[in-house]
């Protein structure tokens, strides 16, 4: 299950977060692609992963740089990669949210609510102290509490 | 916040087989929705079109070290195009540009925080492909 975390101090000083989702999986997250991303590329982009670097465009077929994947898509495959390191999801549609929510690992941060409407169980973690929460409006009650 | 469009109505480019043909009907107009939309494309068409319309002035990622509240405050009579503001606009800049009476807006994100916003502002992007050529209209969101 993902944690995650609504305010930046929390994150704990050993652990790096990242904010620049696109930097990070353009320098980082994209020489560890594997079979595991094809599936996600093609649920969340409607793209194809061709060969290592490039994917074919949804919209017209061509073949593009995997620079050109969605931001929300780059996150997840950040995530998914780098369980260790904690990834702004701020700018992930619900489509990309649904399937962050899904990884079994990985940590995410946002200071206001970002919930998919399909989530399932994540672990929280605020003022040093973590629980597991499985319920869309408990978790929105925890996001919405002051901090 | 219902407030009519003060630089332009409406916005149109081609970039090889996409167009881009948006209607504005508000100062700011927030593009919202899904993941792989379309949204950051469309904004790199809108983008190549700073060369040569004066008009246009684009903010992404990549300003990210700059101070967009400052670059906001000089800038007049321009419709200013903002992607990854959710992770480009704090809370005072978001506050100036609702307060903006010099210059028109299309944010590219999710959250409205600060920015006075109702239903009429927020867009999604809709996409249509016929015999090749994508194009890209705005809708209301709701």
């Amino acid at each position: 299950m993902i944690t995650i975390y609504k305010n930046k101090d929390d994150i704990p000083n050993d652990i790096e977060y990242v904010e620049l989702n696109d930097i990070f999986f353009n320098q980082k997250a994209v020489i560890k692609l594997d079979d595991r991303a094809k599936e996600i590329i093609e649920k969340v982009d409607g793209s194809k992963l061709v060969s290592k670097y490039k994917i074919e465009s949804k919209f017209n077929g061509v073949t593009l740089d995997i620079d050109c994947l969605s931001t929300g898509c780059k996150t997840i495959l950040n995530v998914l990669y780098f369980p260790d390191k904690v990834f702004c999801m701020k700018e992930c549609g619900d489509n990309a949210l649904e399937v962050i929510y899904n990884l079994e690992n990985g940590q995410v941060y946002s200071n206001y609510a970002m919930i998919p409407f399909d989530m399932h169980t994540v672990k929280v973690y605020s003022d040093l102290d973590s629980r597991i929460i499985d319920d869309y409006e408990e978790l929105k009650e925890w996001w919405e509490d002051e901090m | 916040m219902k407030c009519e469009p003060k630089v332009m109505k409406h916005f149109s480019t081609v970039h090889t087989s996409f167009a881009i043909d948006f209607t504005f009907t508000n100062n700011i107009t927030i593009l919202t929705g899904l993941s792989a939309v379309g949204k950051t494309a469309a904004y790199s068409f809108i983008r190549e079109c700073m060369a040569v319309n004066p008009k246009i002035v684009c903010l992404n990622y990549l300003d990210y070290q700059k101070n967009v509240k400052e670059i906001l405050m000089q800038i007049k009579d321009k419709l200013i195009v903002i992607d990854n503001a959710d992770i480009l606009l704090d809370d005072e800049t978001r506050k100036y540009i609702s307060l903006d009476g010099n210059n028109q807006y299309l944010i590219i994100g999710r959250n409205p925080k600060n920015l006075f916003t109702t239903k009429d502002n927020l867009f999604e992007l809709v996409s249509k492909t016929t015999d090749e050529v994508t194009e890209f209209r705005i809708q209301p969101y709701f």
